[in-house]
């Protein structure tokens, strides 16, 4: 990874700025489409509670709460003393860990998102431009990468090494990058045909400069795409783990509340309040980064749109 | 054989640790972490944990809550002895626990320390020898008085913060079970084979359905398995004695049994007994049952028998002679073997003994004991199902016990309401819930019963700074054990301090359980013993080195 | 067409995936922290006993001969004995992969008929408000955790409305002669609703999308047109002409979801009490029993590579460019 990320900047060096410019432009960031503006204005709102969760959080949501001494705030309703969301039947308040699992959430989508475009894209380029033994060698690794049952795979990961959020992360990255690597790679056959490739290359253009100047500018939206659909996974894998059993004891994610929320008979007690919020912010979350996946679509694959 | 240094070393530790109370202030105390299981898996325990972290801190002491899995905590807190500082753990109430010598005994002997149950290092040569006292003592009254005083130094020393017996909860549907013939097992609850046996069919639902959340791991009378599996070879196969209601062993397949001396016990087996196959049970089926344990085939079991010198036979009379006396052998070995049949065993045994494999891994297709239920069919992972056995003497109500298996609790809980399962029997959940669906659904009778089992916090007695008696007195007595009944276990639990749970009256010593608990006594037993308060942390009295560093 | 040779490249990348999939599998249990027996060895054991044990599951050896073994012994369908069941992990496996492949088949041949159906409608529908709300709506049934979903279905369907059973295959002491009478009895298929459902709400969405979009392009292809001029209606047109050809890229991709779906039961088999291969893993995770993990780690692997391979020879079979990637 840090190779590949030194390399981006090597050829950026010249004029940093415009190279800044020309990734934002090639972005095609779909902002005529209106899921695609609904997906980025969610996630909009939940990166602002993320970076402002202790202000907006109204306790610590791990902190054990007490109305007087020693008598525990557990299971209390929506509003009652004070708590908006009501409190854990271990004495949580509910609406602290909401806000502050937005912040696990994002850090957990967008880094998983980040990986997985970032090893995805690097493997596709690679395969696809210089072909021959490198491209079968990465070619049969996302074959392997295809064999690997991925949440089985995420369950063996987390049980021997300490349970951490992070987990979810390398899992996908040491799996799910072959979906856009694949992907990626048949895109850069295609372009790598093309006139202005051959151009560069007959001008003597290095390697390395022709697939970060010519070719990654054009698959970057598909790097994009794939990143978008990565948040979902990954916040959808951590809720699973979580669920399971196999989750990150020591941090406050919305996986882990539902798994609080099962664990503690939530449903027969009828606290809808408690695993009804935390499933809506996944379900938002997750959809908002398919909303601007399908977005892309509609730019990259325009005859759906007509 | 390091560990006999190590330990040795603890015992000289003990001993300056206390003694030391001059003015100026030692190292101090290094930061430690309080290991617990994860939220998921064990509510309480992880509560409990960080309620008693919020309490310690405020002593001036930095302490972290550090949260594993089972498989970790086990290998960490058991088999690496001298690495940990602070755990949570518990002990579950077993029927054969209801003899009081299993806990106090293995618990904090000495002996047991290296490899044993002893796993914090507790070394105490005058407990030793009052516990091993109690042992051979057969007289009730003289051994009450010598168990007082064990868990009177218990008290003192406080090896371990213990924090309460907690109560098991189950729950049945009284529309379908006459709820008079459930059977309240002291220390155990109403799930037991007293219940299964007894319990009364109202209407035409004759099947007891109840539920686990574990799998059943074998149904195997020479293996104890799971604590799931223990249901269904209590009701497969007889055993010579059983532990009543009361928590006392009483005759089963025996009719009687007499101390003929203070090693022989005279055992007369009951007329009339059949195995499920049809062929009768003789006094030489007893005989075997106690050897197979005594060889090599059944190493759980060995040490259940390792105290028996000879088994003889005549007629249907059984005489055992032990080498040493024992006052709980009936409890832990007449009550605790299978008794199995030697036409379908011996063989088997036989075939075992020239291979690696032991009698643990042999699973019999359909197997085959003479107790009050015969084993009818096992589906993988999903239900096991037995037939009440109508030609047993003490033959069940119910026309089948049908067990369930649900890994969901909230599954669990709303199969009970909508019938799918009309006996709760594993109810890790919470307990006040149960209780507010059974008064909205009127049909649900449920029983909380204290437990014989505990959970506490084991203090690595071998390590700084837990070596000394007075600095885990004073974390100790930080601890309010009402807070803890309320706000870890909701009420569900009775407070402790002793390893003997009052679920066993006669055995518990109910002087010890009231003391004072706070902020303030704690700091004032510290003061005393010379510990000091520098800019906010814990210092050790003078003279008294850090040797284990941060 | 496939020729011989493709095929057998194929089956030749099937086999080293699969060996791949598993010495991964070897490496990442074996390079495990801590002694693998440790939750399993009772502290009763003595140290002898102990290291009889360690032997028997050939832990005393070097990795690469534990390797050997281990490979050696899958060849021959040997998956060595469970350390928590001590019983052989192959026909426990094999006794539960018919529980998770009938939840797996079911639930999608649910969602692939209603998402054929539903996207050939939306596809027709293109630009009314009826498509305009259902993709949103389609985009957020995917975005639901599975055992979420699984347990307000729970909650409404068995536990307040008590219309199905909560979970297992069937119902208490319920017995059956052999598999098929038990598949094909209404007490299974009552059983069989609530997890299949869940799955089939998670799943529909593949199919409808790609069978709208799939629809979409082949209405715009001549002979659409064609069919339309000589004035054939047009839900005739649709269903005659775009859907057949809509449906064949649609149908190929049922295999590939087989392979993901079979690792999203896992969750839902918990939900359900659901005796399937998922729940096994889980548990045996948990329970650090390693044999029992791979065996059921390796079975899920091998349904999923087959489905790979499938899907892959029927792509070449309907669209000869595609060569082998």
């Amino acid at each position: 990874m840090p190779d590949g990320g030194g390399a981006v900047s090597a050829t950026g060096k010249p004029g940093s700025r415009s190279m800044i410019d020309r990734i934002f432009g090639s972005l095609h960031l779909p902002l005529r489409d209106p899921f695609a503006i609904m997906g980025l204005a969610i996630y909009v709102a939940f990166i602002v509670a993320a970076i402002f969760a202790d202000r907006l959080a109204t306790h610590d949501p791990t902190e054990i709460l007490f109305i007087e001494s020693y008598d525990l705030a557990s299971d209390r309703r929506p509003g009652e003393d004070g708590f908006v969301l009501g409190t854990t039947s271990l004495g949580r308040d509910i609406f602290s860990q909401l806000v502050y699992g937005s912040r696990s959430a994002l850090l957990i989508g967008l880094t998983a998102a980040f990986v997985v475009a970032l090893i995805g894209t690097l493997v596709g380029l690679i395969a696809g431009y210089f072909g021959g033994i490198i491209d079968i060698v990465l070619m049969r690794l996302a074959d392997i990468a295809f064999g690997i049952p991925f949440l089985p795979f995420v369950i063996v990961l987390a049980a021997f090494l300490d349970p951490s959020i992070w987990n979810v992360v390398l899992a996908m990255g040491l799996v799910l990058w072959r979906d856009t690597g694949r992907v990626i790679r048949s895109q850069v056959l295609t372009l790598r045909t093309r006139a202005y490739v051959e151009a560069a290359r007959v001008s003597g253009s290095s390697d390395l400069k022709i697939v970060f100047r010519h070719i990654a500018p054009n698959i970057l939206p598909l790097s994009f795409l794939y990143g978008s659909i990565a948040i979902g996974w990954a916040i959808l894998t951590e809720a699973s783990i979580s669920f399971l059993g196999f989750g990150d004891p020591q941090t406050i994610s919305w996986g882990y509340m539902l798994q609080d929320a099962f664990a503690s008979q939530a449903l027969s007690n009828r606290a809808y309040y408690w695993f009804i919020p935390p499933g809506l912010c996944i379900i938002l979350v997750v959809a908002a980064g398919f909303f601007i996946s399908r977005g892309y679509e509609e730019v990259l694959f325009p005859k759906l749109k007509e | 054989m390091r560990d006999v240094f190590q330990t040795a070393a603890a015992a000289a530790l003990l001993v300056t640790g206390g003694v030391s109370s001059v003015l100026a202030a030692g190292d101090k105390i290094r930061g430690f972490s309080i290991v617990s299981r994860p939220q998921a898996a064990q509510p309480a325990e992880f509560q409990f944990v960080n309620i008693i972290a919020q309490e310690w801190r405020k002593l001036g002491i930095d302490v972290e809550v550090d949260v594993m899995p089972w498989e970790q905590m086990a290998d960490l807190v058991w088999y690496n002895r001298d690495k940990w500082d602070v755990t949570g753990w518990q002990m579950v109430g077993r029927p054969e626990r209801s003899d009081p010598d299993e806990l106090i005994y293995n618990l904090y002997h000495s002996s047991t320390a290296p490899k044993g149950y002893n796993f914090l290092g507790y070394i105490n040569p005058k407990y030793d020898q009052v516990v091993e006292a109690q042992r051979v003592e057969t007289d009730a009254d003289k051994r009450q008085a010598l168990l007082n005083q064990a868990q009177a130094i218990l008290a003192e020393d406080q090896p371990a913060l213990m924090l309460v017996h907690p109560k098991s909860t189950f729950a049945f549907d009284k529309t379908i079970w006459d709820a008079s013939t459930a059977v309240d097992q002291g220390g155990i609850g109403i799930k037991n084979t007293w219940t299964f046996i007894s319990l009364a069919p109202l209407g035409d639902q004759q099947d007891i359905i109840l539920n686990s959340s574990d799998n059943i791991q074998a149904i195997n009378p020479l293996f104890i398995s799971g604590g799931t599996d223990s249901w269904i070879t209590e009701l497969v196969w007889d055993r010579l004695l059983r532990i009543g209601p009361d928590g006392l062993p009483r005759p089963w397949a025996a009719e009687s049994y007499e101390w003929t001396g203070a090693t022989t016990i005279e055992v007369t087996l009951r007329d009339g007994m059949r195995w499920h196959d049809g062929q009768p049970v003789t006094a030489e089926d007893v005989k075997f049952s106690f050897e197979a344990a005594m060889g090599d085939e059944a190493p759980m079991y060995k040490p259940f028998v390792s105290n028996i010198a000879a088994i003889d036979t005549d007629g249907n009379k059984i005489t055992f002679t032990l080498s040493k006396p024992s006052a709980s052998f009936t409890t832990s070995s007449l009550a605790k073997l299978n008794l199995i049949p030697k036409h379908i065993w011996e063989p088997v045994l036989t075939d075992l003994a020239s291979k690696d494999e032991n009698a643990e891994t042999y699973q019999e297709e359909n197997p085959v004991g003479s107790g009050p239920y015969r084993f009818a069919s096992w589906t993988t992972n999903e239900e096991v199902v037995l037939e009440a056995n109508e030609g047993h003497w003490s033959a069940p109500k119910a026309e089948r016990w049908v067990l369930r298996i649900v890994p969901n609790t909230e599954a669990a809980l709303g199969m009970l309401r909508s019938g799918e399962i009309n006996f709760l029997s594993d109810f890790p959940g919470d307990a006040r819930i149960l209780l507010n669906a059974a008064e909205e659904d009127g049909d649900l009778e449920v029983v909380s019963t204290v437990d014989i089992g505990f959970r506490y916090l084991a203090f690595n007695n071998r390590r700084q700074p837990f070596d000394n008696p007075a600095f885990r007195r004073a974390l100790s007595f930080a601890i309010n054990r009402d807070l803890i009944v309320g706000a870890a276990f909701k009420g569900f639990a009775v407070k402790s301090n002793s390893v003997i749970s009052p679920a066993l009256p006669f055995w518990h010593n109910a002087a010890i359980v009231e003391f004072e608990t706070g902020t303030d006594l704690a700091k004032r037993i510290l003061d005393d013993a010379g510990y000091e308060v520098i800019d906010g942390k814990l210092h050790y009295p003078n003279g008294v080195k850090e040797t284990l560093g941060d | 067409m496939l020729d011989l040779k493709q095929l057998g490249g194929r089956l030749l990348q099937f086999v080293f995936v699969l060996w791949a999939v598993v010495t991964i599998l070897f490496l990442m249990f074996r390079l495990m922290p801590g002694n693998p027996l440790a939750a399993y060895i009772d502290p009763t054991f003595t140290e002898e006993q102990q290291q009889i044990l360690t032997a028997k599951f050939g832990l005393d050896r070097p990795l690469w001969e534990q390797y050997f073994v281990y490979v050696g012994n899958l060849l021959r369908g040997e998956f060595g004995d469970s350390f928590f069941y001590r019983q052989p992990v192959f026909e426990r496996v094999l006794s539960l992969l018919p529980n998770t492949l009938i939840l797996t088949f079911s639930s999608l041949i649910v969602a692939y008929i209603f998402g054929i159906v539903v996207g050939a409608w939306l596809a027709w529908k293109r630009g009314r408000l009826v498509e305009q709300a259902a993709i949103p709506f389609v985009l957020t049934t995917r975005a639901m955790p599975e055992f979420w979903l699984g347990m307000l279905l729970l909650a409404l369907f068995s536990f307040n409305l008590g219309w199905f059973p909560a979970g297992g295959t069937r119902s208490p002491g319920a017995e059956f002669d052999g598999y098929l009478d038990l598949y094909t009895s209404v007490d299974f298929l009552a059983h069989l609703a609530l997890p299949a459902a869940t799955l089939a709400i998670y799943s529909q969405g593949l199919p409808l999308l790609l069978m709208r979009s799939n629809m979409l392009d082949v209405m715009r292809e001549d002979f659409v047109t064609m069919a339309r001029i000589k004035g054939l209606g047009n839900w005739t047109v649709v269903v005659r002409h775009a859907a057949r050809n809509a449906l064949l890229p649609v149908m190929t991709s049922f295999a590939i979801a087989v392979g993901y779906q079979i690792q999203g039961n896992v969750v839902v088999e918990s939900v359900f009490s659901w005796p399937g291969l998922g729940r096994e893993l889980v548990n045996a995770v948990s329970a650090s029993d390693y044999p029992l993990a791979q065996g059921a780690f390796v079975m899920i692997a091998v349904v999923v590579v087959t489905m790979n391979l499938i899907a892959d020879m029927l792509y070449g079979f309907l669209d000869p460019r595609v060569s082998r990637a």
